[in-house]
């Protein structure tokens, strides 16, 4: 009975974690309904008679009853019975599911076919829960289906499942455990004890089966390894945010991580460009119809391996429709800026991007979901939506400086921006340092090294492009070097490791070529995916170079920036977007320039971002606030236990002073009103208890007990005996326990004095008797404190008890063995009492 | 204010009588202060006392003691096997002279009654017993008569196992309010016994060091003896636990709970206290409750005596906490 209930129960819980992969409720109450129908039928299979093997068929054909009568009602005979017509229109909503499923991302619109599938799926899961767990009696391995049904919304969303549906899943399972134990133990159980054992006492007279303490201790267990498993987690500062839950985006650690979804986006460079199969990507048209590259990520980190990117940060406040992005960093104001206005779509068969195609430096995005903007890179990304099948537009301010104007920057980049992006392992051959200081030789300027570098890599250092280059990494990059033959990952990555040696702000950008212009709008295929470097000078931010050779024998659509030729080059023909060219629109959108920047950041005009030296508390730091978190939390039962003691304390200050020490004698009503008198009395009553309490919380910290048996006057010559207490503070104690009996007991308590005097002492007579430890965590982890506290849990335990007591006892079954016994002794007593 | 006085006056005299009373039986009897004390604590709460022990440990003495000490009529029967009811009660013997029956009052007829080995008589015998008892009163050929009070039954027993006795039914041990075992003396009591019972019965000696008026007097202010709602409670919650407990077959009976509070109230008189305190209830629930319960099989088999089984109770039964004004609080103290 417990169990096959307990086993669908389980089901349902762990079948709420799909929630994230659909829209509506629907699909819920249908495998609800399945679930349901399974654990009824387990249930009518338990009964005595029933073969076992009947149980799994019987599921089964109620499931396909269910599944007909739900979904192809209209074809079924009489609504229920399955026909050819009912499987026909099954089988053609299974295809049409399955079709949606591949066609949709999560969280998919419910209809038919979708909610079939999810039906079907989660009625067979509890078939097979019910089949291991209640009739092969094996509740362990019924985690396995479960799993595979928890591992569903895993697999296929990239973001986290929220914690709740993570306990509410873990306690169906824990659960089932708990029933099968029950029903185990229960069964040799009830077998040994001739007579139940009823705890004496009125507090615990309520009817008690043998297995609960068992089962008590067992959801403990449970319930304890569930809040461990979220809690330590969240707790631990090391461990960045876990696989499978996350608290939000972007909240665990930075500087460590590599990327968020795609594990190295350079790893899947190659893999790209080489496919066979040139599909469109996305395809965007913008307002001066000019092909611009689309970054998606930008890689900071080089370890002397590879490029990585640190954990993108992107706080709640960053969301994209909230208003613009974050100024660019390092742009100043005096640099003319074309705004740009470009749409985006994206194809809808591009899966797990999460990281939005954009022009660099995007001032705002509109698009649909949660997508924030990590605030040094400008990168737009979310954990929770993909790029798939996206519209969305986009406005950018594109530096067009001046080749004049870059070449006479100062090179003095902030130090966060150094710090960052400046960094070199030691491990890096010192011939690349040398090639890269004979190749800048004679360049003025750090811009004008740049372009140096940009055209040895182009033009004159003799570099040919081949995708059919292996590998990554120090050797791969000295390699490269030598054999001079790569592609735009080597090429971006050589080139931004030799301007970090030069010491100018490189990193490496990932995303796609401006693409062709095929029918008015502008197309970018996989073969566009492109990796570029970029540049950092203070004033003018981050601009992009090539180094990748373009054209049939390079990459085919890469561009170089106008504002990295020579002027010489700026008269040739084809350079339509240079700088004198657009001379008239560039003052126009500069003089526009520091008003549009102004409203997120007044600093922008400095021609840097401050926030960029946002990277994090250190790890350290972290540690220590976690610890000092954690100690704080310690210290709370102390600081509570002292609270607490105070406050009782104070009570004697409400006692009036007629009643009090040196008073006339307290006994109230001599003449006064009795109203008053009452209420003295009252007072007089909460400060004695008060005062009563704070002993036998004190007993209690000091590990020397009170039973609730005993009673004051017994406690008090306890205390007295065992500790041999000299004359007064045993006259202390006695005080106090004969005010709190009179008060209790006697018909009017008569003169009671101030007990605080007599605490104190009694206190600390009695904390001398223990050891230096004990006394220790008296104070600071009292066990008065933390016994209420484990008053409460399990007065929630308790409730957890009685809850389930009301669902599965069933008066026919459990209670028969008891009444009859009680009856006769009953009968007993009253007989006696005739008599 | 002068309720108070009174009170605390009455127990003055209260507990300077009935210390007259405890020396004057110790004088007789060595090193039993407690079972003296629960003597007189029955005494006060108007109950009736069974003494169980094996023969020869100063049962009988004790009865004696505590009806000598007290000056008021006291009368001994002696069970035996062939004792007939009319033989405690009294019979109506025709008289021939007046022409009519006439009541001869049985021994039943005093304040203290000593009945010796009562479980030596016929269950016929010791059901006579029952009326006088709980109801203080005689009734013979349809004519009752009344005791007058104090009456208490002072009765001894042997222990069930010893060879001819018939074991007093359930109903008839609930009638009485205590039960308490001598035990052997310490063996300096012993020796000292030796010394003072060597020569003469010291119980010669002894002199009435209280009126029936005074013990009447003390039985009243016992009355007076305020009990809390707290500690009726408690009275009751271990009653109840008594009936719950898994060891016992037969728990204590509404009337246990009666015997059980009165006896605490005259426990507290004793004490010199005008109020019971849960300590009371400690103190006398195993001789108060002991002797009504049966213990179920397990507990027979695990050699659990109802002795211990309610020790056990004493100890899981908790203290009432709180203060806790009853309807009860305002009205007379009974």
């Amino acid at each position: 009975m417990r169990l096959p209930i307990a086993a669908g129960l389980a089901t349902a819980a762990v079948s709420l974690t799909l929630y994230p992969l659909f829209h509506g409720g629907v699909w819920f109450w249908t495998g609800l309904g399945a679930i349901i129908l399974v654990a009824a039928v387990s249930v009518l299979a338990a009964r005595p008679g029933v073969p076992l093997w009947l149980a799994p068929p019987a599921q089964a054909l109620v499931l396909s009853v269910y599944v007909t009568a739900v979904f192809a009602g209209e074809e079924a005979w009489a609504g229920l019975v399955p026909t050819k017509d009912s499987m026909i229109a099954l089988a053609g909503l299974l295809g049409e599911g399955f079709t949606d499923i591949q066609r949709y991302a999560a969280p998919v619109p419910v209809n038919p076919g979708i909610a079939l599938l999810t039906a079907g799926g989660v009625g067979l899961i509890a078939m097979l829960v019910d089949l291991l767990a209640v009739r092969l009696r094996r509740a362990a391995l019924a985690g396995l289906p479960l799993l595979a049904l928890f591992t569903v919304p895993a697999a296929v969303m990239s973001d986290p499942i929220g914690w709740p549906a993570f306990i509410i899943a873990a306690l169906g399972y824990v659960g089932l455990l708990t029933a099968d134990g029950r029903e185990r133990v229960g069964q040799w159980g009830r077998a040994v004890l001739v007579r139940r054992a009823r705890p004496a006492g009125p507090a615990g007279a309520s009817g008690r089966s043998d297995t609960l303490p068992l089962s008590l201790a067992g959801k403990r267990i449970g319930f304890a390894a569930i809040a461990l498993a979220i809690g330590i987690p969240a707790l631990l500062p090391t461990l960045s945010p876990s696989p499978l839950f996350g608290f939000g985006v972007g909240s665990g650690t930075g500087g460590g991580g590599n990327t968020i979804t795609i594990p190295n986006p350079i790893a899947s460079l190659r893999g790209q460009l080489n496919q066979p199969d040139n599909a469109t990507v996305l395809t965007y048209t913008n307002n001066d119809n000019v092909p611009r590259y689309m970054r998606m990520y930008s890689l900071d980190t080089f370890d002397g391996e590879q490029w990585t990117m640190s954990q993108p940060r992107g706080r709640p406040e960053n969301r994209v429709a909230l208003g613009p992005l974050p100024s660019p960093p390092g742009l100043s104001a005096s640099i003319p800026v074309e705004n740009v206005a470009t749409s985006v779509r994206v194809s809808e068969d591009v899966e797990g991007l999460s990281f939005l195609p954009l022009p660099y430096p995007a001032t705002s995005v509109q698009v649909e979901g949660d997508w924030r903007a990590d605030e040094s890179t400008l990168m737009v990304f979310s954990t929770r939506d993909t790029a798939g099948g996206q519209e969305y537009n986009v406005a950018s301010q594109e530096p067009q400086p001046t080749f004049e104007t870059l070449r006479d920057l100062p090179a003095n980049p902030s130090e966060a921006v150094a710090e960052r992006y400046l960094s070199i392992p030691d491990s890096l051959p010192r011939p690349i340092r040398a090639t890269a200081a004979t190749v800048v030789q004679g360049a003025e300027s750090q811009y004008l090294q740049a372009v140096a570098l940009q055209d040895w890599f182009t033009s004159e250092g003799g570099f040919t492009y081949s995708l059919q280059t292996q590998g990554n990494g120090v050797n791969a990059l000295m390699e490269f070097l030598q054999n001079k033959t790569g592609y735009c990952e080597q090429f971006a990555a050589a080139m931004a490791v030799m301007a970090r040696t030069l010491g100018i702000p490189a990193r490496v950008a990932i995303g796609y070529t401006g693409g062709s212009l095929i029918e008015g709008s502008w197309q970018i295929r996989t073969h566009d995916l492109h990796a570029w470097p970029e540049l950092y000078f203070e004033g003018a931010g981050w601009l992009r170079f090539e180094p990748t050779p373009a054209g049939g024998f390079g990459q085919a659509t890469a561009r170089v920036p106008d504002y990295s030729r020579a002027p010489i080059s700026t008269d040739t023909p084809g350079g339509g977007a240079t700088p004198s060219a657009s001379a008239a629109p560039d003052t126009t959108a500069a003089s526009q320039n520091p008003a549009m920047r102004d409203p997120r950041d007044p600093d922008a005009g400095l021609g840097f971002d401050p926030i960029v030296t946002d990277t994090g508390l250190p790890v350290p730091a972290r540690i220590g606030i976690g610890l000092a978190v954690a100690a704080l939390l310690a210290l709370l039962p102390a600081a509570w236990r002292a609270a607490t003691r105070r406050r009782r304390r104070h009570a004697w200050a409400r006692v009036p002073a007629s009643t009090g020490p040196g008073g006339p004698p307290g006994v109230p009503g001599g003449g006064a009103e009795d109203a008053r008198a009452a209420l003295d009395g009252e007072r007089l009553g909460a400060a004695v208890e008060a005062t009563w309490r704070e002993l036998v919380d004190t007993l209690r910290d000091l590990g020397l007990g009170h039973d609730p048996s005993e009673t004051p006057r017994a406690l008090a010559r306890r205390l007295t005996e065992r500790h041999e207490l000299d004359a007064e503070t045993a006259a202390a104690v006695a005080r106090i326990a004969s005010a709190q009996e009179r008060l209790r007991y006697a018909r009017t308590p008569g003169r009671i004095g101030s007990l605080t005097g007599d605490m104190r002492r009694v206190e600390g007579t009695l904390r001398e008797t223990v050891s230096r430890g004990r006394r220790l965590r008296a104070t600071l982890l009292p066990s008065s404190t933390l016994l209420s506290l484990r008053a409460a849990g399990e007065k929630v335990l308790d409730g957890f008890d009685r809850l389930e007591n009301l669902r599965i006892r069933r008066p026919g079954r459990a209670a028969p063995p008891e009444p009859p016994a009680r009856r006769a002794t009953d009968d007993r007593v009253l007989a006696g009492s005739r008599d | 204010m002068g309720i108070t006085h009174d009170v605390e006056q009455e127990l003055e005299g209260l507990v300077a009588t009935a210390h007259r009373i405890r020396e004057a039986i110790e004088s007789v009897i060595e090193g039993k202060g407690d079972a003296v004390r629960l003597t007189l604590t029955v005494l006060l709460a108007e109950g009736h006392l069974l003494i169980e022990d094996v023969p020869g440990v100063g049962k009988t003495m004790l009865a004696k003691a505590l009806a000598r000490s007290i000056d008021c009529p006291v009368r001994r029967v002696q069970f035996t096997p062939d004792l007939l009811p009319s033989d405690i009660t009294g019979v109506s013997a025709f008289n021939q002279q007046s022409r009519e029956f006439e009541f001869k009052p049985g021994p039943v007829f005093a304040n203290i009654v000593v009945g010796d080995e009562i479980n030596r008589a016929s269950p016929k015998t010791q059901s006579a017993l029952l009326e006088c008892m709980e109801e203080h009163q005689v009734t013979v050929d349809g004519r009752t008569y009344h005791l007058d009070g104090p009456f208490m039954v002072i009765a001894t027993q042997n222990p069930v196992e010893m060879e001819g006795t018939y074991p007093l039914p359930e109903a008839q041990r609930d009638r009485f309010t205590a039960r308490i075992a001598m035990g052997y003396p310490e063996p300096a009591a012993e020796l000292e016994m030796l010394d003072v019972h060597g020569a003469s019965s010291p119980l010669d000696k002894l002199q009435p060091v209280a009126t029936t008026a005074e013990v009447r007097a003390l039985i009243d202010a016992v009355r007076a003896v305020y009990v809390s709602q707290a500690v009726k409670r408690y009275a009751v919650d271990l009653v109840t636990a008594t009936r719950q407990s898994p060891d016992l077959r037969l728990g204590a009976s509404p009337r246990a709970t009666l015997h059980l509070v009165r006896a605490a109230r005259a426990h507290a008189a004793l004490a010199g206290r005008d109020y019971v305190i849960p300590d009371d209830l400690q103190d006398l629930a195993v001789p108060v409750l002991a002797h009504r319960l049966l213990p179920s099989m397990e507990a027979q088999g695990m050699r659990r005596r109802p002795e211990e089984v309610m020790a056990d109770l004493l100890r899981r039964v908790p203290v009432p906490e709180s203060r806790e004004k009853g309807a009860g609080e305002a009205g007379p103290p009974r």
